[in-house]
């Protein structure tokens, strides 16, 4: 029987295999995807370093590294249900099969939260992964022109990536306001999650602006008042907070949009409707932890929103209250590639401990100090309370 | 904000309004919103709607969200064909 079965093959389920196999653990990895690296095939960015992150190379990296360890792979294979058995191993049901292993690491990363809009169910609305996924894996682009709808991290960081893949976008805006776009539709509240990430801007004197209106609600709310209509370019693609789509119109698929200019709250200003011919629009409401087998295995949950929602309940070793079961990566919270492959890491060792086959805590404990390294130095944080979501989890 | 008539549930068809209505007249848990109305019960499994029927609730219960996951996950949780569930 295998010794460590593990559902994912982004950055940390492939860590967590390396190191499992590095401490002499028979691995096996699924993942539903054709292609091994997860959410990596996705990523491209520039660092403070002037240094490209380049994810498709990064899962290449890791994806070898596991290789020449003898790892098994099982791709475009998903796992539709998990049991215990006899209370001893983890049965996975497939539709390749089934497959049963001693111990079970889940990273089934994230899943995208969408926004419902008027018009949402046209084809050619997509979220924005899905336009990521088709720009930088398929080589395809999503559309002749698009816009894409939800200010955060996540949209902008994608838009960039489309931009750089030669896809035409009006811009990113804001969904409708009502109760389901709750934090993500008033440009006050947007602008605020914003300026965490200004130390990423691209003009020394933003980032000065920036640090500035997150100290003074005062210099906020200037900002927000005064924020032009046509929006502010953040490598090159035009984020407009004062405006909204109102409805996706097309009578087949997406035809254009209707946008209509807002005030700080959200309020829209009487006679601003116009209609942007569009092709195709991305939906941005940011991601949540995927943790359907979590449950299904019967692990307890804490809703905490910093970290995405739901996230399993685990210890620092990324141990599950249910035994002989880890987690690792955005399931247990939505941070970025590198905690992920950190934490994979951290949880390839926790398992090979239990088999009594990693002898020194020190690996371990540095390990543990590697995660929160990583984290504390990421460039990007997906939400400004990261670490009180962790310390609500680890203590 | 002409939301009223904005899909929740694609899977099911199930409007922003039903579910509004239902919670106005029964102030419910996501599961009974899920019976009452079928949102979340299609064939994604609520993996597209099942946070917003939560939202939903939480609004309209003006209880914060329980650590529990409200509505359970059932296998299988990936579209499969019958084939593959089982018999000859």
């Amino acid at each position: 029987m295998i010794d460590c079965l593990i559902v994912g093959a982004g950055p940390a389920g492939l860590s967590a295999a390396i190191a499992c196999a590095e401490n002499g653990l028979s691995t096996m990895v699924l993942d539903e995807f054709m292609k091994p690296g997860g959410r990596l095939l996705g990523q491209l960015h520039e660092e403070p370093n002037g240094i490209w992150w380049n994810g498709i190379d990064e899962a290449e990296k890791l994806y070898q590294r596991a290789k020449a360890l003898s790892i098994s792979f099982h791709l475009e294979t998903s796992v539709c249900h998990l049991e215990k058995v006899d209370g001893k191993y983890w049965t996975l049901h497939t539709d390749k099969g089934k497959f049963s292993g001693k111990n079970l690491l889940i990273a089934t990363g994230a899943a995208e939260q969408s926004l419902p809009i008027p018009g949402w169910t046209l084809p050619g609305v997509m979220s924005i992964g899905a336009a990521q996924v088709m720009a930088n894996v398929h080589r395809v682009k999503p559309g002749h022109r698009g816009i894409v709808i939800g200010v955060n991290v996540l949209s902008a960081a994608i838009a960039r990536e489309l931009l750089l893949a030669g896809v035409n976008l009006e811009g990113i805006v804001l969904p409708p306001r009502y109760l389901l776009t709750k934090g993500q539709s008033e440009p006050k509240d947007v602008f605020q999650s914003l300026l965490h990430m200004v130390h990423l801007a691209p003009s020394h004197l933003m980032k000065i602006g920036g640090k500035m209106a997150l100290k003074s609600s005062f210099i906020r709310k200037m900002a927000v008042g005064t924020y032009p209509k046509k929006g502010f370019k953040v490598w090159g693609m035009p984020i407009k907070l004062k405006q909204t789509v109102t409805e996706i119109i097309g009578k087949e698929n997406v035809e254009g949009v209707k946008v209509a200019s807002v005030d700080s709250s959200g309020n829209i200003i009487e006679g601003s409707e116009e209609i942007l011919p569009v092709d195709f629009v991305c939906i941005s409401g940011g991601l949540y932890p995927l943790a359907e087998l979590v449950s299904l295995a019967g692990c307890p949950f804490k809703y905490i929103p910093s970290l995405g929602g739901h996230v399993p309940v685990h210890d620092h070793n990324m141990q599950t209250p249910v035994e002989g079961l880890y987690v690792a990566g955005n399931v247990t919270g939505i941070e970025s590639a590198k905690v992920a492959m950190a934490q994979g890491h951290l949880a390839g060792l926790s398992i090979s401990s239990q088999k009594n086959k990693v002898s020194d805590g020190e690996a371990l404990q540095n390990a543990r100090e590697s995660v929160v390294s990583t984290r504390t130095n990421a460039l990007i944080h997906f939400h400004p309370d990261i670490l009180d979501g962790r310390r609500r989890l680890y203590g | 904000m002409e939301n009223e008539n904005v899909i929740i549930c694609r899977c099911e068809e199930v409007t922003f309004k039903e579910i509004c209505d239902t919670l106005k007249q029964y102030n419910c848990s996501s599961r009974e919103v899920k019976l009452r109305t079928r949102a979340a019960m299609g064939y994604c499994g609520g993996r597209s709607c099942r946070s917003f029927v939560d939202t939903l609730v939480a609004e309209f219960s003006r209880r914060p969200r329980a650590d529990d996951v409200q509505l359970k996950y059932r296998p299988p949780v990936r579209p499969m064909p019958f084939k593959t569930l089982g018999g000859e």
